[in-house]
């Protein structure tokens, strides 16, 4: 009875509290929006005040101003046309690992005439490339060495012998002479025709040019010997290792 | 409830005329009353309902309009990386309401002289006292100046706030952009030709961005600056030009101005030589002539031999070489040495109508078509147009046209022989590429290669090269005209560049208005002595930036000009 003579009012009330929340809510969406408004002001603010710092840092680092800072005080240059690589084979080219000097070679040296000691350093750059830093220093004395020597009578005796250096490069320590000579023909795939038919390795080049000293030459073998006393260890150990890696 | 109730007894008639009148008055006074509730309460309705449409959807009062973007006074001008070339700032105004004053004029009349010495006591108390409204005293004021002012304190002097353009690489480009003047609107160059897309606030919130860049532009302007200093010249030009496109990556002109200040600049400094001022550039003009025989079947080829005296008598006058052969020579040995005989001779055989044929085609004939309205005429013989200038402007002289236009040439020989307006704007979504129209045939383009290449690395442009960048190019030294008479000792020198040469990408174009001999140069004020080194050192600049990489091993295909240059000749002359 008394809910429906309060019905009407009821209605009044609720459509009262609805046009209420109505209006809260667009209130509320006003306010937010203003909020907004206010954010994007500062940011156009901001905006305004970043382009002028942005004018004056551009105006003060001016072109030309760096231009005259450049030629007073940093004389940079453009760069030349060598200094652009085209790849990372040419940039790793520039990065060339150095060998270390083995302190073996001295050693050697030593044994050697007084003129060869300069010329060992050099002939180690050359063999540095194929990575066995050791290994050269003696071959490139052995170089000097093999060339009086010269096997133009050997020839004969090295064919046969070939095959036993083979062999005794695993076992034998002393035969060292002719075994420096295989490793350094192994380096060079240029070469390796070279070595079946002379059964002598790479030196065959140098052969031809002091072949008419042969009776000197063998005097000189007997003495190799010293000097091969130290070399045959370095070269017993490394073609130890070498064969696996390879 | 109003209604008159029906009588129970007959009324009397003139009561029931009188019942039915107010009857009717009644009616009439119930339609007002109600239709007056309507509108009333229409009204009422109507701002209601407003004020919710308001409420949910309207604006507050505290909202401005049209704040959620900067838009400046005048529209901005970047070059093509986005580097801003002028812009709009606020700038402080400095100015006096002389009748507004109420403190001591005197004194502040010395105040005044005190903080801008640039008038004195008397002018400003002159000024105080003329009984005039308003006097500025200083545009672009600085920060401490306004400070100072206002600690004077005096009502009487305003300080405003007004917009002002700022061209932050002061005189980089400054032909280019022009400048404003005091009113905002654009004096010369860009700022004029596109005066109103800058000014109106439709467009204004976009920059313009040009195909400028102010790093070639500074490298360009740097150089030939030097080149200007070192050799004495009277000026200078230059201009960097994208072969491809037409876009002018670099032009400048010297002397320049700052166009900040506009009013100090002098008529020399204003001169816009690359685009206004027309220049016999002499035998730059060469391979267009070689290429135009080509193309018309006259020459078959860089192996031709043509005849090359010591002198050649023709039409009543003589031509000279500065190199003569005096001998048989190949068109390549002709383009090597530039020789003026030869060249002299391939265009007699082209004939006047075919050249001017041809030099209309290439825009020679007209005004260099680019936005900026500073834009020369070309100089032609016009009616007098006879064998001998046919013959004449076959190697450059006779005919004087703009460096741009000269680059312009260049760009369109080296562009497979399509030619593409000159263009400041950035080619992109906004400026669409031009289609171009061809000129030459992509043959003769590719043959010029070669040709072009044989000067730099053999010829009288051997200065020009930068290792690693092929360049090709011609250069071109040609008398100036000093009352009336070409002169023997002045000069006005010039290169055309274009590289790298075995995949033209660029153009580049530099001009010497009058330089000195110096001792480096031997007592020579020949282009290849003087602005071929400016060519190779700005190429050496530009070229990484722009994006060709040096190389050693690309040329272009010399084996078609190599077989025709005989050894003896050009080691000789190396010597």
């Amino acid at each position: 009875m008394s809910a429906r003579s309060f019905g009407s009012l009821f209605m009044v009330a609720s459509c009262a509290g609805a046009a209420l929340g109505c209006y809260l809510v667009s209130l509320r969406v006003a306010s937010e929006r203003s909020a907004l408004e206010s954010v994007e002001t500062r940011i156009m603010l901001a905006q305004r005040d970043l382009r002028m710092l942005q004018t004056e840092i551009g105006t003060r680092g001016r072109l030309s101003q760096l231009e005259r800072w450049n030629a007073g005080a940093f004389a940079l240059s453009a760069p030349a046309a060598n200094q652009f690589l085209e790849g990372s084979f040419e940039l790793a080219r520039l990065a060339r690992p150095d060998h270390q000097v083995d302190f073996k070679a001295p050693v050697v040296l030593a044994s050697a005439p007084a003129p060869e000691p300069e010329k060992a350093p050099l002939g180690e750059a050359q063999p540095d490339e194929s990575g066995a830093a050791s290994a050269v220093p003696p071959s490139a004395l052995l170089h000097e060495a093999s060339l009086k020597t010269e096997t133009r009578e050997v020839p004969a005796r090295t064919a046969v012998e070939l095959p036993r250096t083979a062999g005794m490069k695993s076992a034998d320590k002393p035969v060292t002479a002719a075994k420096p000579a295989h490793s350094r023909a192994a380096d060079r795939p240029g070469l390796a025709a070279a070595q079946s038919t002379p059964t002598e390795p790479k030196k065959s080049v140098d052969k031809p040019a002091l072949g008419n000293a042969r009776p000197v030459t063998r005097k000189v073998e007997i003495a190799k010997t010293d000097p091969l006393a130290p070399l045959p260890r370095k070269h017993a150990a490394q073609p130890k290792e070498s064969p696996p890696g390879r | 409830m109003n209604a008159p109730q029906p009588a129970l007894v007959a009324p009397r008639p003139e009561r029931l005329r009188l019942v039915g009148q107010r009857r009717q008055m009644l009616a009439v006074m119930h339609q007002r009353l109600m239709f007056g509730m309507v509108v009333y309460g229409g009204l009422i309705a109507l701002i209601a309902l407003r004020i919710l449409y308001l409420a949910a959807f309207g604006d507050h009062a505290g909202r401005k309009e049209e704040l959620t973007a900067f838009i400046p006074e005048r529209g901005d001008i970047l070059d093509r990386d986005g580097q801003p070339l002028a812009r709009t700032i606020d700038a402080w105004t400095v100015a006096v309401h002389p009748t507004k004053v109420i403190g001591d004029k005197l004194e502040l009349a010395r105040k005044l002289a005190q903080l801008m010495p640039e008038r004195t006591t008397e002018q400003y108390f002159a000024m105080l006292r003329s009984g005039k409204s308003f006097f500025y005293l200083r545009r672009r004021a600085s920060p401490e100046l306004v400070e100072a002012v206002n600690a004077i304190g005096e009502p009487g002097l305003a300080l405003d706030r007004e917009a002002d353009r700022l061209y932050p690489q002061t005189s980089l480009a400054a032909h280019v952009l022009g400048f404003t003047n005091i009113d905002g609107r654009g004096g010369a160059g860009v700022e004029r030709a596109f005066d109103d897309y800058l000014s109106d606030p439709a467009s204004r919130g976009k920059p313009l961005v040009l195909s400028i860049s102010s790093r070639v532009q500074q490298a360009l302007q740097a150089e030939l600056g030097e080149a200007m200093n070192h050799f004495s010249a009277i000026g200078a030009a230059g201009v960097v030009m994208d072969v491809r496109t037409g876009e002018i990556l670099a032009m400048t002109s010297l002397p320049a101005f700052n166009p900040n200040v506009p009013g100090q600049a002098t008529p020399e400094q204003m001169f816009n030589r690359a685009t206004l001022g027309v220049f016999e550039l002499g035998s730059t003009f060469k391979p267009f002539t070689l290429a135009m025989a080509m193309d018309s079947g006259v020459v078959s080829g860089p192996g031709q031999i043509y005849n090359c005296p010591d002198t050649l008598p023709a039409y009543g006058h003589v031509v000279h070489d500065t190199h003569p052969f005096g001998r048989q020579c190949s068109v390549a040995e002709i383009m090597m040495e530039s020789s003026n005989i030869g060249m002299a001779q391939m265009a007699d055989q082209l004939g006047k109508e075919r050249q001017k044929a041809w030099l209309k085609k290439m825009g020679f004939l007209d005004r260099v078509e680019i936005e900026i309205p500073e834009r020369g005429r070309p100089l032609t013989p016009g009616s007098r147009w006879g064998p001998f200038e046919t013959m004449t402007i076959g190697f450059g002289q006779g005919i004087a046209v703009a460096p741009l236009q000269l680059a312009m040439g260049y760009a369109t020989l080296f562009d497979n022989g399509i030619y593409h307006p000159p263009t400041i704007l950035k080619v992109g979504p906004d400026h669409p590429l031009h289609p171009g129209r061809r000129v030459f045939s992509a043959d003769t383009s590719y043959r010029m290669r070669a040709l072009l290449r044989l000067v730099v690395m053999k010829g009288t442009g051997r200065k020009a090269d930068a290792p690693g960048y092929r360049v090709g190019g011609k250069t071109g030294t040609a008398q100036k005209i000093i009352n009336g008479r070409y002169s023997q000792s002045i000069n006005i020198t010039s290169f055309a560049g274009v590289f790298p040469m075995d995949d033209p990408r660029y153009v580049i174009v530099v001009m010497l208005d009058e330089p000195k001999a110096t001792k480096e140069t031997y007592g020579f004020t020949t282009a290849g002595w003087n602005v071929a080194p400016v060519v190779s050192r700005t190429i050496s600049r530009i070229a990484p930036m722009l994006g060709v990489a040096p190389n050693m091993h690309r040329e272009p295909n010399l084996s078609e000009v190599l077989p025709f240059v005989q050894e003896d000749k050009h080691s000789a002359k190396k010597d």
